[in-house]
């Protein structure tokens, strides 16, 4: 924006001189010094109301200031403290009137380190419903009602092209579609609607080249757009896709690992007589004949199915590599109970053998039962390259962590958020304001 | 966690489900002695299993 020379008039309750920066748009302004607020539409300065306050309010961005927003630059001419009260409690926040020669007025206002910049809408919202609550739709968007309330200006500073008077009030309505706002303003049977959308304080402070830091943002604003707003509904998709190579992994290793039995064979085991059974029959430890383990280094599955009627088996084991010696030992328990009340346990159990070698193998099975049981008839079969489920099982579990955690994070944030509004969920105890 | 993240987090994970699978991994603990003599083929009895002597009671109706 060039430089433009500001208008200069005297104040008539201080004589101080008191620039007018909106030309012919200003109705009032205030004085700096004295803070009197002055009639400035007519050629004779009227005093219209002077400072009864105590204490001086310093806007955080000075009058005068100049900064770009959306590629336009806007001078800050006038600033204004609005305040609600509702009974002993009461909360304030701040408006900067902003000017452009070409774009007109524009607000920015600031509530505990949120910033909203705001334009004045001459079209009239639509009213609608948004989810039960009253909403109006204006723009596409539906905005639904956030809260209502009756505020009061406090402080007036610079500007203005209406005749600003501290004390006037206004009843004004909030409808929220993050990170836009529509507000209404009705005063005097007349209302105004304006939209307004959420900016951060560091895009203030880079604006208008404030120096220093913004201060922090305070709480969850109205319009506050949710840092998870975006990602709940991406994530799901990205979580589908993800379970759709998952699926594709587990069809695939169906076919990688069939699951080929390289060895299988039925014994006895006896703690004494040699049953009357034409089994292999064992009273200690033995070892199998050879077998072949085929190709890549893979798993091992051994599953044990024996006979047993309320007893219990163990069977300790030993996979040796019959070239090399190495030995994969493990040990597994077999036991089955039943009576009239029900069953206990089960005839069979098996192992999966991690990581073993192709090769030459044989298994040395040494199994045992309590002293004076009768014989115990087994099953034992091996098999080579064994899907195992149960990691599809934790890969699925581990993948919904992420998405849970964004939707439920994105939920928190939103009834913080609605903790705020007049239409706060009853358990949340209403709103503070 | 956005979705770059996310992306990277599943594929990590579907790379190492796939690994796992194919190298066969398992939950299983299994003890591992590399060196073991031949005799033991002849004579079974002469190899100690680390899970061996278990015999007691344990469960039951």
């Amino acid at each position: 924006m060039p430089a433009v020379q500001a208008k200069s008039i005297s104040c008539p309750n201080c004589g101080g001189p008191v620039q007018l920066r909106g030309f012919a748009h200003t109705l009032s302004v205030v004085c700096p010094q004295c803070l009197t607020v002055l009639d400035a539409s007519t050629p004779e300065v009227q005093i219209l109301q002077t400072f009864q306050g105590k204490t001086r309010t310093q806007p955080t961005i000075p009058l005068g200031s100049r900064g770009k927003i959306s590629n336009t630059q806007y001078e800050v001419i006038g600033f204004q403290t609005r305040q609600v009260s509702t009974g002993e409690d009461s909360y304030s926040w701040d408006e900067y009137l902003l000017f452009n020669p070409f774009q007109g007025f524009r607000y920015l206002t600031e509530y505990n380190g949120h910033w909203n910049f705001v334009h004045l809408e001459s079209a009239l919202p639509e009213p609608a419903n948004a989810r039960g609550r009253p909403a109006f739709r204006y723009g596409g968007q539906t905005y639904a009602a956030f809260d209502s309330m009756t505020a009061s200006t406090v402080y007036v500073l610079g500007e203005f092209p209406w005749r600003v008077q501290t004390g006037d009030s206004v009843a004004c309505q909030d409808f929220v579609a993050p990170p836009w706002m529509l507000s209404s303003e009705s005063t005097g049977g007349e209302i105004t609607w304006s939209r307004a959308e959420y900016m951060t304080g560091s895009q203030i402070w880079q604006a208008f080249k404030l120096p220093g830091s913004p201060p922090p943002a305070y709480g969850i604003f109205a319009n506050q757009p949710s840092p998870f707003g975006g990602d709940v509904g991406s994530s799901w998709r990205t979580w589908l896709w993800l379970n759709v190579v998952l699926a594709a992994l587990v069809f695939a290793f169906m076919f990688l690992s069939p699951g080929r039995v390289a060895f299988s064979d039925r014994y006895v085991y006896s703690e004494g007589a040699k049953p009357d059974v034409a089994l292999a029959n064992t009273t200690g430890p033995f070892v199998t004949p050879t077998f072949q383990l085929d190709g890549r280094t893979s798993n091992v599955e051994l599953s044990i199915h024996t006979d047993l009627e309320n007893n219990w088996a163990y069977f300790s084991f030993a996979l040796i590599n019959d070239q090399t010696g190495q030995t994969f030992d493990f040990a597994r328990e077999v036991s089955y109970y039943h009576d009239s009340d029900g069953s206990e346990g089960s005839r069979d159990n098996r192992v999966i053998v991690p990581s073993v070698p192709s090769g030459q193998y044989y298994l040395r099975v040494e199994p045992e039962m309590a002293r004076g049981s009768p014989f115990v008839a087994y099953d034992l079969k091996l098999q080579r390259n064994v899907p195992n489920y149960g990691f599809f099982g934790v890969a699925a579990l581990l993948l919904l962590i992420p998405p849970l955690l964004t939707t439920i994070r994105k939920g928190s944030f939103e009834a913080a958020r609605w903790r705020e509004s007049d239409y706060a969920p009853r358990s949340s105890g209403g709103g503070d304001d | 966690m956005n979705t770059p993240l996310f992306v990277i987090y599943g594929v990590l994970l579907l790379g190492l489900t796939g690994t796992a699978e194919y190298q066969g991994w398992s939950w299983t603990r299994v003890n591992q002695q590399r060196v073991l003599p031949k005799s033991i083929r002849d004579n079974p009895g002469a190899y100690r299993s680390s899970y061996g002597g278990y015999s007691r009671y344990i469960g039951g109706k």
